[in-house]
């Protein structure tokens, strides 16, 4: 019995050394200041890039962009993690906690603020400056990543832009004699027109669930044509009166001229929704393109811009860009930086951007043929080309602006779908939390 | 049996058991039904209840392209090694709860239990900091610890049940024999609760397989991710790919569709048994 009890101990220990063997021990962190690699000439260096949307229709283009880059620079080896997008901010949390973080991120605009505050990221001006093609990077991105952080400087490179849009079925509004919406009158009448529950088909689809904040956001801000997150006062322009009013429009299209189910709808909800024919229209943003293509014929669907606000402009959420960043753990700046400005060069981003349907930051790419024939970007170029285009810049540098969103804002809005609340009780509430946590972050910023 | 009777019998017995084996299984076959179309199929109306044309590429693209090949074998190692010590501190723990008096013994099954209560995310962070300043991270050892840490208390309880329903008398008959303690637990005691330790070990399994949060927030090599983030990775930002999460959820349905129709008699009987205890 005792030799029994024996073998069953020692395989129990021999396991367990076993699998502290099996995974490859992190290396041990050392912080620097950016001011170069730790690296001796010709020595081989991985870095670790992690991406925070990975997925089968991402990661592949990612492989493919790393293949090059290796190839191009054989002493540097790129160690790809993919995060799923919905826990990629939780990771990147716990990370930073632990100083345990990646050479290269990708990292959203919206989290810029965050970041730097809790000091995780290195400052990119330096190798920025020198960089050949840094004129040619979109200037209006750059500096607004510039503006997002407290000490303005320039922790992300962006090389994807994103633009909110409408995503029409071109062949019932043809088929209806119904014309594309052109100002928010037409919009709210062609949904009624393409509303007929006898098919089966609303005109409509509200994101009432998660992510709902963001779309809701930019939709008010392009119909008011306020430019201020903030007046002069501090005080927030979300419970703006044309906002209520078009909150209560919008609002109103709800179980009318659009599916009940709308309450709950998150992105994939609303997009197979468009996608199966049961709506007429949706807004998302210009990185759906690949998911309708899946499912419609070109002839079938087309993008649309926001019309035009009551001021007779279009107005356009700024930060709506995602990048890259060298987190202040890295050992290979130097090597990060090359690996980042590859990613940011013409070539890449024209292959990026290309595959996900987006719009690329560089001067170089954009005046590429695939991107001149492409109608959901021209739809886009269209919006950001105008001269008269103006832009509103939400409070993404708080630290919390993001959970206010998820935590006050997507709730909320459910609460006046289910008729819990009216739109002013929501509006006051959202722009409270916001006002609050502006002042939160002005008195830190002050103490400091 | 009378035309009546018959009657009654359906409508009491059959029917409701049909409904409810309809809904059971309805989200099997519509995933198998997912799995096995073509992707421009998936969302196309009206919708196709059986595939026109059956494809199983969605099973190569979750099995190759997203790497379920490799995060199977992970998935299964973890949870095997997992499931391997919490059945045999359980059942220490378990037997020391039900034969033993102690001081603070309440208190001490008392806290077994709190410890369930405490949110898996408030400790993402510390247990991030612990294994990495023990060079355990990206290590399915740091998965492995802290499956068996989380999991034990709740088996330990569930143990002390079962072991609870073996009469002492057969383990003293033991000993009159000539065992000493450890042989009585080997030879009388846990024979004694063989189906409480294959519940014990079906829901550990069954748990650790499910678990993504601790997966991905303590692996950051992909090579050595699990199931759970293989799924997750399916559903992009503006993205689903239908097809492979459907095949992806089939591949990780096998192991514990198996595992649950070999122990399923052990299960109720095990299930029996703690209940009594």
């Amino acid at each position: 019995m005792s030799k029994k009890v024996h073998i069953i101990l020692t395989s129990t220990i021999a396991t367990s050394l076993m699998l502290a063997g099996c995974g490859n021990t992190t290396d041990q962190t050392v912080i620097t200041d950016g001011a170069g690699s730790q690296t001796k000439p010709g020595e081989k260096v991985t870095i670790v890039f992690w991406d925070e949307n990975a997925g089968p229709q991402r990661t592949p283009f990612y492989e493919e962009l790393i293949k090059q880059f290796e190839e191009a620079n054989l002493t540097i080896d790129v160690e790809y993690v993919g995060m799923p997008n919905k826990s990629a901010k939780q990771k990147y949390d716990a990370a930073i906690a632990a100083e345990d973080l990646p050479d290269v991120g990708g990292v959203q605009t919206t989290w810029l603020a965050d970041f730097t505050i809790r000091g995780a990221l290195l400052p990119m001006d330096p190798y920025f400056d020198q960089w050949s093609e840094k004129d040619k990077l979109n200037k209006q991105a750059i500096q607004s990543n510039r503006d997002v952080v407290q000490d303005k400087k320039l922790y992300q490179i962006p090389n994807t832009t994103n633009l909110d849009n409408l995503w029409y079925r071109a062949d019932w509004y043809k088929e209806a004699g119904v014309t594309p919406p052109v100002t928010w009158d037409d919009f709210f009448a062609g949904i009624e027109k393409m509303t007929d529950k006898s098919k089966n088909r609303y005109g409509f689809s509200i994101r009432g669930g998660k992510g709902g904040s963001f779309q809701l956001q930019r939709l008010m801000y392009a119909y008011s044509g306020i430019t201020d997150y903030f007046d002069a006062s501090g005080k927030s322009t979300i419970n703006d009166p044309k906002h209520v009013e078009f909150m209560k429009k919008y609002l109103g299209l709800y179980k009318t001229y659009t599916p009940e189910s709308d309450i709950t709808n998150g992105y994939k909800e609303m997009v197979a929704g468009f996608d199966t024919g049961a709506v007429a229209m949706i807004q998302h943003n210009i990185g759906s393109y690949g998911e309708h293509s899946k499912s419609l014929k070109p002839e079938q669907y087309a993008a649309l811009a926001f019309p035009k606000s009551l001021n007779g402009n279009y107005v356009v959420e700024g930060f709506n860009t995602n990048g890259y960043s060298i987190f202040k753990t890295t050992k290979h700046p130097d090597e990060a930086w090359k690996f980042i400005s590859f990613l940011a060069s013409a070539p890449s981003q024209s292959y990026w951007n290309k595959q996900i349907g987006q719009l690329p930051t560089h001067e170089d790419a954009i005046n590429e043929d695939w991107f001149k024939n492409a109608q959901h970007i021209q739809e886009a170029v269209k919006v950001l080309n105008d001269p008269n285009t103006l832009y509103y810049y939400p409070s993404v540098y708080t630290p919390d602006y993001r959970s206010i969103l998820d935590q006050v804002v997507d709730p909320g809005l459910q609460a006046v779908m289910s008729g819990k609340n009216t739109v002013e009780e929501f509006l006051n509430e959202w722009a409270a939390a916001m006002e609050k946590s502006k002042k939160q972050y002005e008195q830190h910023i002050n103490k400091k | 049996m009378s035309w009546n009777r018959k009657l009654d019998r359906f409508f009491v017995l059959y029917l409701p058991l049909l409904l409810t084996m309809v809904f059971t299984l309805f989200p099997f076959y519509w995933t198998i039904n997912t799995a096995l179309k073509h992707e421009g199929d998936i969302v196309k109306t009206p919708t196709e209840y059986i595939p026109s044309s059956i494809t199983f590429d969605n099973f190569w693209v979750a099995w190759n392209n997203v790497g379920f090949s490799n995060y199977f074998v992970n998935s299964l190692m973890i949870a095997a090694c997992t499931v391997f010590f919490v059945v045999i501190f359980a059942t220490l723990v378990g037997y020391a709860l039900s034969r033993y008096q102690f001081k603070g013994k309440s208190a001490f099954l008392l806290l077994l239990l709190c410890t369930q209560f405490v949110p898996a995310a408030m400790l993402i962070i510390p247990l991030f900091i612990i294994f990495k300043s023990l060079g355990l991270i990206s290590n399915p050892l740091s998965l492995i610890i802290t499956y068996t840490t989380f999991q034990l208390p709740f088996n330990s309880v569930l143990m002390n049940g079962f072991i609870s329903g073996v009469p002492k008398q057969l383990e003293e008959a033991a000993m009159v024999d000539g065992c000493n303690r450890l042989q009585v637990i080997f030879y009388i005691v846990i024979p004694a609760v063989l189906p409480g330790l294959v519940a014990t070990g079906v829901f550990t399994f069954i748990h650790v397989w499910n678990e993504f949060l601790f997966a991905f927030m303590l692996t950051n090599q992909e090579e050595n991710f699990t199931l759970p983030i293989g799924l997750s990775y399916m559903m992009g930002e503006f993205n689903v790919n239908y097809g492979a999460l459907a095949a992806g959820s089939v591949i990780a349905l096998v192991p514990a569709i198996l595992m649950f129709a070999y122990a399923q008699r052990y299960l109720v009987n095990g299930l029996g048994g703690a209940v009594k205890g």
